[in-house]
């Protein structure tokens, strides 16, 4: 199981509202627990945008042994903290045009990335409209979309920052 | 007719249904690096696009949609109009082989015949670092449909306009051509004369005509008399000269109710 497939299985796991996973095989074990205060750390870098959906904060935290140590590298609290009054650290993906940016291919396809979503270089994030012309946006940055700054089938300007990411 | 082609249409690959050649071409240039001049088609485009969320509506094995897979590196993102310029003019030199009059290119993307839509243009590209990495024209022309059903804006055809029917894959292979040859124009620099081409094929150009302002809701007479370098609408009115965006402004036509 890969850092991703952790992260989308958080995802869900937030998204049904449960408080405890657990999943075990040969390999390692993993335990996800949500809604505990001690785990609020995560949602520092959350509570960025007032306007995103706030799901309850998961944790991930591998029961002994854990032979995936990769996997679990990515939660410590420590710099997320340290993030949050730092806004510096994250960079802007920003719009190469004038014109109408969309958040999804169309109207009845799911956005392209929402908060939290990581993102690698290449990754389309948005499409921006000019003159009936669409221009899928790559990004050109790694890491995780920590806020969407503009509103969807909204004017964008040359060079104005649509996306939040950290790249850490 | 000619279908001589130096790399539009090279490779060119059909399929014998297709939800829209577009988003295969998007995906496909995406995925395996083909070559400049890749055609994707279809006779059975079933969910063809128009522009974001409404939808081109062509009856099975009478029409063109294509879709070609371009890398214009050659282009700043900003002059991306460029493309549209060169495909409206490739679009309606083909259509006027067959209906040598009223063929024009009404903007920013569409042909009519008088005013009458017989195809339309859409253009998706992919921007990356402020480049374009790959640029997808898609082309979609009524040819032998008869009868349209939606609601879609006065539809015709070249068999309705002339009582004949064509062969689709000769006329997809010579509308590559056309394609090609405004393509090599725009890679070899001739940005103005291609300018002044789209400009006198320009539906309505210096015609006193009605508009919306879409804006302020308000419909005003006035004459189009050009276009701005990224495509902007340029239209004289009693109160000068006044520029308008896509969503800024509608064209009113004389059947049509306000």
């Amino acid at each position: 199981m890969d850092f991703n497939q952790i992260q989308e299985l958080i995802k869900l796991i937030s998204e049904t509202g449960l408080s405890e996973f657990h999943l075990e095989d040969k390999e390692f074990k993993l335990t996800i627990r949500s809604k505990e205060p001690e785990t609020i750390t995560e949602t520092k870098i959350v509570s960025v945008p007032a306007s995103m959906p706030s799901y309850p904060a998961p944790q991930y935290a591998p029961s002994a042994p854990a032979p995936a140590p990769a996997a679990v590298a990515p939660t410590p609290a420590a710099p997320a903290a340290g993030k949050k009054e730092d806004n510096n650290n994250y960079i802007e993906i920003t719009s190469p045009i004038v014109g109408t940016f969309y958040r999804s291919p169309s109207p009845d396809k799911p956005v392209y990335v929402n908060v939290g979503d990581v993102v690698q270089k290449d990754s389309v994030v948005c499409i921006v409209e000019a003159m009936k012309l669409f221009n899928e946006i790559e990004s050109e940055v790694s890491g995780k979309i920590v806020k969407v700054l503009v509103d969807d089938a909204t004017p964008v300007e040359f060079g104005q920052a649509l996306y939040l990411v950290d790249p850490s | 007719m000619n279908t001589n082609t130096l790399f539009i249409g090279q490779v060119f690959l059909t399929f014998p249904t297709l939800l829209s050649t577009n988003l295969f071409a998007m995906d496909y240039a995406t995925k395996n690096n083909p070559s400049e001049g890749t055609v994707i088609s279809t006779p059975n485009q079933s969910a063809g696009r128009g522009q974001i969320g409404s939808k081109w509506e062509s009856e099975a094995d009478k029409n063109i949609s294509l879709s070609i897979i371009l890398y214009p590196k050659f282009l700043k993102p900003i002059e991306q109009f460029d493309l549209i310029k060169i495909t409206g003019l490739a679009v309606r030199d083909f259509i006027a082989q067959f209906i040598p009059e009223k063929v024009t290119i009404k903007w920013p993307n569409d042909i009519y015949v008088g005013n009458k839509k017989i195809a339309g243009i859409l253009i998706q590209s992919s921007l990356s670092s402020s480049k374009i990495k790959h640029a997808i024209i898609g082309i979609g022309i009524n040819v032998n449909q008869a009868t349209f059903l939606s609601d879609a804006p006065n539809p015709t055809s070249i068999f309705l306009e002339t009582g004949q029917e064509n062969n689709l894959e000769i006329l997809n292979r010579n509308l590559c051509w056309h394609v090609e040859r405004w393509y090599l124009q725009l890679k070899a620099g001739h940005q103005m004369a291609i300018h002044e081409h789209y400009l006198t094929h320009f539906y309505k150009i210096r015609e006193d005509a009605h508009f919306l302002n879409v804006a302020t809701q308000e419909v005003f007479k006035g004459a189009i008399i050009g276009i701005e370098k990224t495509g902007q609408l340029r239209v004289f009115t009693s109160s000068g000269i006044q520029v308008f965006d896509i969503k800024g402004i509608k064209f009113l036509h004389e059947n049509s109710k306000v």
